[in-house]
């Protein structure tokens, strides 16, 4: 038997991970947007399990709409990545320090 | 029986692909690691009865935001991260603020777990035969703005990652269409008014 706070626990511990990801990869943005991924999977899965077990598709619907803003996001980070590399010639996290002087 | 089988394989498949994204050196590795757990976070969202859901985000994530990724790891040629000390020293705080994270949410899921009995009461048999007809019947009437602002965001993500990533080369011969059309007409055809028979 499948609860839902099993789902809840697979979800939370996804979160957790991801957040580890963000402060431990300092050397490179790629890892840090594919951790933001992961923050936003672990969500998608809260949505998805209270969705079910209400038997509710309003959840079903806010998944819908969260991937396609972090479609959008990671086109845009990418961009932005992109256009960082081309100026700095690194994507260390630690050289992003232009605004700083 | 089975269900349980599947649901604990395929969420320590899922929990061991998140770990490989986070602790892989070569960014290449990780991003297949998060395809694998894109791949497997699915088939569990099979489990829950959202099929639609369970095939966009293969289909949108695993088919393009990662093509997009792997695309801009080739692009830009990094360099695999050498393990250095600065590695090391953030490790065991990030591991203990993930933990603390963990521990947090753990507890509240389960000491509230009475919350939830009272109204997660599970339908044995689904609630409608089509899980894409009753989310299209919800998205295109109670959600239809937005649905609609979805759509407009869409379009900015467009927009604002080819403007940010396009580059025009100094001394490149092309069109700039602004000029083309501010061009005033009566200043480019001269009208000359020639006089008849004067040979």
């Amino acid at each position: 038997m499948i609860t839902l706070q099993t789902y809840l626990t697979l979800s939370a511990i996804l979160f957790a991970i991801g957040i580890i990801g963000i402060i431990i990869n300092r050397k490179n943005i790629i890892i840090i947007l594919m951790c933001t991924e992961l923050i936003l999977l672990a969500v998608n899965f809260n949505f998805v399990a209270f969705s079910y077990f209400n038997q509710d598709y309003k959840g079903q619907i806010f998944v819908f709409f969260i991937l396609t803003v972090a479609a959008a996001e990671a086109a845009i980070g990418l961009a932005i990545l992109v256009a960082l590399y081309r100026n700095n010639k690194s994507i260390d996290v630690e050289n992003l320090t232009a605004l700083k002087e | 029986m089975i269900t349980e089988i599947i649901f604990y394989t395929f969420s320590s498949i899922l929990i061991c692909a998140a770990l490989g994204v986070v602790f892989f050196r070569n960014p290449v590795y990780s991003a297949v690691s998060l395809i694998l757990s894109f791949i497997t976070s699915a088939f569990l969202w099979f489990l829950l009865e959202s099929e639609f859901l369970a095939l966009i985000l293969i289909l949108v994530y695993v088919g393009a935001v990662m093509v997009l990724f792997l695309f801009v790891i080739m692009m830009l040629n990094i360099n695999e991260q050498k393990t250095n000390s600065r590695f090391n020293t953030i490790a065991p705080l990030a591991l203990s603020i993930g933990l603390v994270v963990l521990i947090e949410m753990i507890t509240l899921i389960w000491l509230k777990s009475n919350q939830f009995t009272e109204t997660a009461v599970i339908i044995s048999a689904p609630s409608s035969e089509n899980n894409t007809l009753e989310l299209g019947k919800l998205l295109f009437s109670e959600y239809i703005y937005p649905f609609e602002i979805a759509g407009f965001i869409l379009l900015l993500g467009i927009i604002i990652s080819i403007s940010l990533t396009l580059r025009t080369k100094k001394g490149k011969k092309t069109q700039i269409i602004s000029k083309q059309i501010d061009i005033d007409p009566s200043k480019r055809v001269q009208l000359v008014d020639l006089e008849r028979g004067n040979n």
